[in-house]
């Protein structure tokens, strides 16, 4: 960027800053009360040196299932929260897949028992490749009736 | 690690020019004051123990992270709003959010009440501002954080996760932009 330029860019910042002393008050004062609730919020000082193994001891002291914070103090814990986000899906997945294995056993014992018959019938197997054996039996169902009379 | 007061400082210098920021990018002073607030808290909870040197990256990248939300829950909205649509009254609020849609100023917001002035030098930052805002949103954070946040390119690169080259090309083509519309809207600096 040139000079021209760079100067272009200084004037519209104070173009800009000219602008922030005519917002509203409303803004400003919402602005203020943003500003004072950060710092309620501030991560404090002895937070962040803790003695070593504190934080763990806390931890252990807390009960997993406070019963008068109820489920809620264990679901705001992030990872309690993520995790308990995948389990449905977890469970979707597996339960697909039981089902899926499910049918899958279930045609192959209809398969089983087609080739059982198949094999412990009479007829050969050819048979059934043979185009002319359908018209056969069609042949011999009609000459059966006649038999029988 | 900043003190209360350092924090307190840092925030009160930032917030103004933070809000007008956010509300270059959104459009909508109340959801720019909340973007701020957002941000503010997050700085606060997350990054107060940090040294006061490092606020202003931090916070600038915070500010650009909770607007890019912003634009997500929007998107998410709008779908869920437009599937909707038919079934229901359409609500003139819910117009579906496009970014680049042309600026109309909203009724009692700083841009409506600055036009209002009829003062020439109000209408002519009321044009740079409008012009600011025009600029692609990857540019127009470039500039700001460069020009007016006084943030250096190492700092604004980090803050916008990219190369400091790419930085001082959307600084240059930002500047262009701006100094092109500026002229053929005849207003000289």
């Amino acid at each position: 960027m040139n000079t021209d330029d760079i100067n272009l860019a200084y004037k519209v910042r104070h173009a800009l800053n000219e602008t922030l002393d005519t917002l509203p008050a409303s803004t400003v004062d919402r602005l203020a009360a943003a500003r004072a609730a950060a710092l309620a919020r501030k991560k404090s000082d002895s937070a962040s040196r803790a003695i070593p193994g504190t934080r763990q001891r806390q931890r252990q002291r807390r009960p997993l299932f406070d019963l008068e914070a109820g489920f809620a103090s264990v679901f705001a814990t992030p990872w309690v929260a993520r995790t308990a986000a995948i389990v449905p899906l977890v469970a979707m997945v597996a339960g697909l897949v039981g089902v899926y294995q499910a049918e899958h056993e279930e045609r192959v014992a209809e398969m089983a028992d087609i080739d059982a018959a198949v094999m412990s019938d009479n007829l050969p197997l050819t048979a059934y490749i043979d185009h002319g054996f359908n018209a056969y039996l069609v042949q011999q169902q009609q000459q059966q009736p006649k038999r029988t009379q | 690690m900043a003190t209360d007061k350092e924090l307190n400082d840092f925030l009160e210098s930032v917030e103004r020019r933070a809000f007008k920021q956010a509300a270059y990018a959104v459009r909508k002073d109340e959801a720019a004051l909340d973007i701020v607030q957002d941000a503010m808290i997050k700085l606060a909870e997350k990054y107060g123990d940090k040294p006061p040197a490092e606020l202003p990256m931090l916070f600038q990248r915070i500010l650009q992270n909770t607007i890019l939300d912003y634009f997500r829950r929007e998107k998410v909205r709008n779908t869920w709003v437009s599937l909707f649509g038919g079934l229901g009254r359409r609500d003139d609020d819910d117009e579906e959010f496009d970014i680049l849609a042309s600026y109309e100023a909203e009724e009692g917001t700083t841009a409506a009440e600055s036009s209002a002035d009829q003062v020439e030098r109000a209408q002519t930052l009321r044009l740079i501002e409008e012009e600011v805002q025009k600029l692609p949103a990857r540019q127009r954070e470039a500039f700001l954080m460069r020009y007016w946040q006084d943030m250096d390119v190492a700092e604004t690169a980090e803050a916008m996760g990219c190369s400091e080259g790419s930085v001082k090309t959307h600084c240059s083509r930002a500047t262009h932009a701006l100094q092109r519309a500026l002229q053929a809207k005849g207003i000289k600096l």
